[in-house]
């Protein structure tokens, strides 16, 4: 009698394993060709088979149509990237005393370099945010910077959407080099509906190397 | 367990787990986007997360609901809600004001301890309907 129960209840479990499976299994068919049919779609709603880190733009890869890099020699100037074809260059083509040079409408963070950064900084035309660590931007920091890291972005969304900009583009920095905090920032901030975001690649030590003012404390 | 109340807790967590599901698979991006707001898995899989977790929800739904299979179906349910409850505590304790995306976009719950207790009831009622069903009542 307890044999056969015993039998029989094991016999139940394995049909329970396989159960179990079934559903799995054609769960994952139906999402694969769900997604199948989306990407298929005249009007393409499925997602890339491969999830992408969003906050991989403009990395060290040269952009599209570029030739492939050659191993890049030690570059002097680390925390500089000329690759992006946007890139606001600053004063070159605009000249000091012309307009500011137009942080686009684009809905992806652009980069700035020194020169036009510099322009914005001092006209007071953007909302500068310092990505970095209140014990770093205390320490220093560019004059008129708010500082507001990425994690108190990633997680208070919503002082993220009060951020008053005043109608002013915005430009966020960090420590430069490795540093991608910004980046991701930036990335936070176009989430939030923000349009016109731009990141100084350069960051905190090419303002400094470049003996650019510096503000103190809180 | 009387067989009505295992039955009930399966139609009762088989409709909640069609609804989650089917909120899901409307709009796979938005869905995507919330799996990489836990920051949990690599970002390379949370698309394929995305795509198959509610298929899953809605397959395992069907078994409860039709009742074929539908024991496997709450085991099913019991697993997933177990993630789900172990997903959210952990986004509490890195401190993520995150949305839940439990149920899809239209549900903006914030993650946080309404969230687990919701969790933890539609756990007890899938480990209800986890249970053997009793053919009669003895």
């Amino acid at each position: 009698m307890e044999t056969d129960d015993a039998r029989l209840s094991g016999r139940r479990d394995q049909g329970l394993v396989s159960g179990v499976a079934v559903i799995v299994l054609m769960g994952v068919l139906l999402g694969l060709s769900y997604n199948w049919f989306g990407l298929r779609a005249a009007r393409k709603w499925g997602l890339p088979w491969i999830g992408e880190d969003k906050f991989a733009a403009f990395s060290a890869e040269p952009a599209i149509g570029l030739p492939a890099a050659e191993p890049t020699p030690p570059p002097d100037r680390h925390f500089t990237n000329n690759s992006d074809p946007f890139a606001i260059t600053g004063d070159a083509d605009t000249g000091r005393t012309g307009e500011l040079p137009e942080i686009p409408d684009s809905g992806r963070p652009v980069p700035i370099e020194l020169g036009a950064f510099e322009r914005y900084v001092d006209a007071g035309a953007a909302l500068i945010l310092d990505a970095r660590d209140p014990e770093e931007y205390r320490e220093g920091h560019v004059p008129g910077a708010l500082n507001l890291t990425y994690d108190q972005a990633a997680t208070d969304p919503v002082a993220l959407e009060n951020l008053d900009t005043g109608g002013r583009p915005i430009i966020v920095y960090c420590g430069g080099g490795e540093c991608e905090v910004s980046l991701r920032l930036a990335h936070e901030l176009i989430g939030s509906g923000f349009t016109r975001v731009a990141v100084y690649l350069g960051g905190f030590p090419e303002w400094q190397a470049a003996n650019r003012p510096i503000a103190k404390g809180e | 367990m009387p067989r009505f109340v295992v039955v009930a807790a399966r139609i009762g967590i088989g409709v909640l787990l069609a609804w989650a599901g089917l909120a899901k698979i409307g709009d796979p991006q938005s869905f995507a986007d919330q799996v990489h707001n836990f920051r949990i898995l690599p970002v390379a899989l949370e698309n394929l997360a995305a795509m198959i977790l509610p298929w899953i929800e809605l397959t395992a739904a069907m078994a409860l609901i039709v009742g074929v299979r539908s024991r496997a179906g709450a085991v099913l349910a019991t697993v997933l809600l177990a993630v789900f409850t172990v997903a959210v505590l952990s986004a509490m304790a890195r401190g993520l004001d995150i949305e839940c995306g439990c149920f899809g976009k239209g549900d903006a719950t914030r993650v946080g301890w309404a969230k687990v207790g919701q969790n933890l009831a539609m756990l007890a009622l899938a480990a209800v309907g986890s249970l053997r069903a009793r053919a009669s009542a003895r």
